[in-house]
């Protein structure tokens, strides 16, 4: 288990979920051991912010719950991307990648 | 979402396993890592946007179980906001339905009374003559529409009996005027008060369904009035006519026709206009007193007249505004004093739960979460109170309009319905917000206070009590003000010397049917008969007739003079009350016989007429003088001189409140009339010889009705009926008021003292007397009653000015009753202190010492 990181960059796991979101319907738990494998244990999701995130999307509809069902056939909720979920990803990889563009001009300008 | 959570817990778990942990080790790792499940779960719950909503969920099942938990505490809140909120609920039922509800007339806010005012006298609202009525009528532009009302007094002979009802004549366009278009029929026409027309006659709802059950085809057919026929032209729907000054139930209506005889009765018409739309009450004022000025300068009869105009729902609503305001002042009272109750029980649950609270924000509750929940509690009370409450009203509003007056107004447009309900209902929200924020905010600091001193061991600052405590003791104090100010006042009024003795006497209307009895010599001789006929009947001690009884409203008054002095202007003469009495009605109602002796029946029409005056109107005339003798010039039948033959003690004619007025009598049987008022003196129960009374009217004229039958001792206590309804209503506020500031103080000085135990067992161990800390209580408490006494004092004596017109013999700033009830109070206070503070001192102090409660 990876020690946790300092806190991710203020809205950018908003942009992770739902890019993790994008690849298929996953639940919770699921979610976070995505983002970890993904970044290489460099990002860790800590569950006191990502209910948090996932209910506050859930609320401002980007994503949905849905039922579905575990491996071992437990009744589990998933989420997935809504419509709205796809274009707030869109938009939020132009933000990140103009705002990483900007940062690096920065970085290496020194 | 636990659900969710925990799942994910043990996909955590699993994962570890997965990674060599043993199950054990794997499960508490992943419980570490994840956290506090609850505060996660609140975080969750906060970045949802349902989150107030679920809020409110939770803190209303959380205010519910504490309210079951604490059931005495709920009872007594609860119905001590439903005392408060039903109480002002049916108070202000009844004020919505005198006072505010709108006439039920088109445009009845244009609706106008037109009065003569006579200057000299100052009286405001007199009666109109027919010339100038009919002169306003034609000239004032400010209206579009002016009518003439008068009672009518008639005799119906349909089917059985004859009865005796009082209608009124209105002159043509009255109901157009008012907007009530006739259900059946028509209304009167010009044709129909035209001197000589044809006599129709106009039946209201409710005596066409009570005399000819609803027939539809009694229009058009002949109903006996006074024994002549009248021609039925219409049927009204059920709307009440507008009743003030002396118009009553008005079941039927005719025309007014204005004649050379009424023009020269004098002032007897009542007026009511229409302002036009864009006319003010103030331009129609102007324009009528500059009509009136006018014609007070063109005819003689008008020296000395000028104009008022009043709006109609104000005269209808006429001396009853002010007790109700009064009331409804008073009911708001006890209403805020409900609500500090309220507040000051919900602090004393709030500080017995303090520690709990402190927990509570210790874990991480906010401030602001900690209001909304005490909040919430204070609503979720405040709906059942207020509910309970609003159930009460009902109830409390027939309560209320059985115990009214019988003079008050539009009593039938008194009901619980949406306006009042909504009204009511936005009452208890309001109350409720008040209490709850009050209760909150204190709570909350109390919480904060548990949680800084760690429990209640140190003695701790006042937190609020003591202004609630003020705060009762002053409503209490005002409200019982209020209450003492109507009881002195009501038995001043009792106390009042009618100038008469009510016991025993019997008093009934007699009015003989024109038809039969159309001379002055065939009403005289009936009316002698009559009382032969009555004074033979076995426990009559006494009888005679008058020609309008005490306590029965206005009767007629006219200007006198001593034909001796020089003549004065007929503005400047003194205006006597007139009443035509026989012999023996002086001796019969007990009235005291100064001077002289009553009428010589003998007297029946040569020589001057006698007169018997009053001790006033012979100190008016003649002070210091014997009037016995003496002439008496009467403005009455064109003017006559009577001879003075007696003096007798004033009467009130009008009720106790007004003072009597001088008053000079006139021989019955010298001046006869078709009406008169029988008064019988009877022995033991005077109701019980009421049955031979009516044999012997009915022997004597076959049908003939006596009406409006009742005993004096029901006058005076009828006249007195508006002060008793305001005395007992404010007494039975005050009664509670003090109940609830007595209850109040106890409440918030058990929960004092009870914060003070340890202290107070300090004391004592270290040597304190019991009396000395008694002595610490009271003063402290005492203190905050001073400063409730000095609030309630002022803001009791601005109410008290608002009554001032209500009073009798009594000043709204009288000295003895601010002191009494200041006295009461503080004793009220000093008891409530008491209680628990003996309670205190009683207890071990190692017991308190050792004891952590």
């Amino acid at each position: 288990m990876p020690v946790s990181k300092a806190d991710l960059l203020q809205g950018t796991l908003d942009l992770l979920i739902l890019k993790t979101l994008a690849l298929g319907p996953l639940h919770g738990w699921a979610v976070s051991k995505r983002i970890q494998q993904m970044s290489k244990d460099i990002l860790t999701v800590n569950q006191g912010s990502l209910y948090p995130a996932l209910y506050r999307l859930e609320d401002r509809g980007w994503i949905a719950g849905a039922e579905g069902e575990s491996a071992e056939g437990r009744r589990i909720k998933l989420y997935k991307l809504t419509a709205a979920g796809w274009r707030q990803l869109a938009d939020e990889l132009d933000t990140w990648k103009s705002f990483s563009a900007g940062i690096n001009r920065v970085i290496k300008a020194v | 979402m636990d659900a969710e959570m925990r799942y994910h817990l043990e996909c955590e778990a699993a994962e570890y396993v997965r990674q060599g942990s043993a199950p054990d080790e794997a499960r508490r790792r992943a419980a570490r890592e994840f956290g506090g499940l609850e505060a996660l779960k609140e975080d969750a719950r906060d970045a949802r946007g349902g989150r107030p909503l679920e809020d409110l969920v939770l803190d209303l099942r959380y205010a519910a179980r504490v309210l079951r938990h604490n059931p005495w505490f709920t009872i007594a809140a609860v119905l001590t906001f439903a005392l408060g909120i039903g109480a002002a609920s049916a108070i202000f039922s009844v004020v919505y339905g005198v006072l505010v509800r709108p006439l039920p007339y088109a445009h009845a806010d244009r609706l106008v009374v037109l009065w003569e005012r006579h200057l000299p006298r100052s009286k405001d609202q007199n009666v109109v003559s027919v010339d100038n009525f009919e002169a306003w009528r034609d000239s004032a532009r400010a209206f579009d529409g002016m009518v003439a009302v008068v009672p009518r007094p008639v005799t119906l002979i349909e089917g059985g009996a004859p009865e005796r009802v009082t209608g009124a004549e209105i002159s043509p366009g009255y109901f157009d005027l008012l907007g009530v278009a006739p259900a059946r029929g028509r209304e009167f026409t010009s044709a129909d008060a035209a001197p000589g027309a044809a006599d129709v006659v106009i039946l209201s709802d409710g005596y066409w369904r009570r005399r000819f059950g609803g027939d539809p085809s009694v229009v058009g057919r002949a109903l006996s009035v006074g024994g002549r026929p009248h021609t039925i032209v219409g049927i009204m729907p059920n709307v009440e006519p507008p009743r003030f000054g002396w118009l009553g139930e008005q079941p039927l209506w005719f025309p007014f026709v204005a004649t050379n005889e009424n023009r020269a009765w004098g002032r007897f018409l009542l007026v009511i206009a229409r302002l036009r739309p864009e006319a003010t009450l103030g331009q129609a004022r102007a324009e009528m007193l500059a009509i009136a000025d006018r014609r007070s300068r063109e005819a003689a009869a008008n020296e000395g007249w000028s104009a008022t105009v009043t709006p109609l729902a104000r005269q209808i609503t006429g001396d009853v505004r002010t007790s109700l305001i009064v009331l409804l002042g008073a009911v708001s009272l006890l209403l805020l004093m409900a609500v500090t109750n309220v507040a000051t029980l919900m602090l004393s649950l709030t500080r017995r739960r303090a520690r709990e609270l402190a927990m509570r924000r210790a874990i991480g509750a906010t401030d602001s979460r900690l209001f909304r929940q005490l909040f919430t509690q204070s609503a979720l009370l405040g709906a059942i109170g207020g509910a309970v409450g609003l159930l009460t009203a009902a109830p409390g509003v027939r309560l209320l309009v059985m115990l009214l007056p019988p003079d008050v107004p539009r009593v039938d447009s008194i009901r619980l319905d949406t306006p009042v309900l909504l009204a009511a209902s936005g009452i208890a929200v309001l109350a409720t917000i008040a209490f709850g924020t009050v209760a909150a905010i204190r709570g909350r600091s109390s919480a904060a206070l548990a949680a800084s001193s760690q429990g209640e061991g140190r003695i701790s600052p006042r937190t609020g009590g003591g202004t609630l405590v003020a705060v009762e003791i002053a409503l209490g104090l005002a409200l019982s003000l209020m209450a003492m100010l109507m009881a002195r006042s009501f038995i001043a009024l009792r106390a009042v010397d009618l100038g008469f003795s009510s016991e025993g006497v019997v008093v009934a209307r007699v009015g003989l049917p024109g038809d039969r009895y159309r001379s002055g010599a065939s009403q005289r001789a009936f009316f002698t008969a009559l009382l032969e006929r009555v004074r033979a009947l076995p426990g009559v001690e006494s009888a005679s007739v008058i020609s309008a009884r005490p306590l029965g409203g206005l009767g007629p008054a006219t200007s006198v003079s001593d034909p001796r002095e020089p003549a004065v202007p007929a503005s400047q003469a003194p205006v006597v009350d007139v009443r035509f009495a026989e012999a023996a009605y002086f001796r019969t109602l007990g009235i005291r016989s100064s001077r002289g002796t009553t009428f010589d029946e003998r007297d029946d029409g040569d020589g001057p007429p006698q007169a018997v005056i009053s001790e006033s109107m012979a100190r008016t005339l003649w002070p210091d003088q014997d009037p016995v003798g003496r002439e008496l010039h009467i403005v009455i039948n064109g003017g006559i001189t009577a001879t003075i033959v007696g003096v007798v003690g004033d009467v009130h004619l009008m009720d106790a409140r007004t003072s009597s007025r001088p008053a000079v009598y006139l021989s019955a049987s010298r001046f006869p009339s078709e009406q008169r008022d029988l008064v019988v003196r009877a022995g033991g129960t005077p109701e019980a010889i009421v049955p031979s009374l009516r044999a012997a009217a009915a022997a004597l004229s076959p049908g003939l009705p006596l009406y409006q039958v009742t005993t004096l001792p029901h006058l005076v206590s009828t006249s007195l009926a508006a002060d008793r309804f305001a005395t007992i209503l404010l007494g039975a506020f005050a009664l509670v008021a003090v109940a609830l500031a007595a209850v109040g103080i106890v409440g918030v000085f058990s929960a004092d003292v009870a914060h003070r135990r340890k202290e107070i067992g300090v004391r004592l161990a270290l040597g304190a007397r019991s009396s000395g800390i008694v002595f610490i209580l009271l003063r402290q408490s005492l203190a905050r009653a001073v400063v409730g006494v000095i609030a309630g004092a002022a803001m009791a004596l601005l109410l008290a000015r608002s009554m001032g017109s209500m009073l009798f013999g009594v000043r709204a700033t009288d000295p003895i009753s601010l002191v009494t009830v200041a006295a009461v109070l503080l004793g009220v206070a000093v008891c409530a202190t008491l209680v628990p503070a003996i309670h205190a001192i009683r207890q071990s102090p190692l017991t308190v010492l050792r004891g952590d409660s």
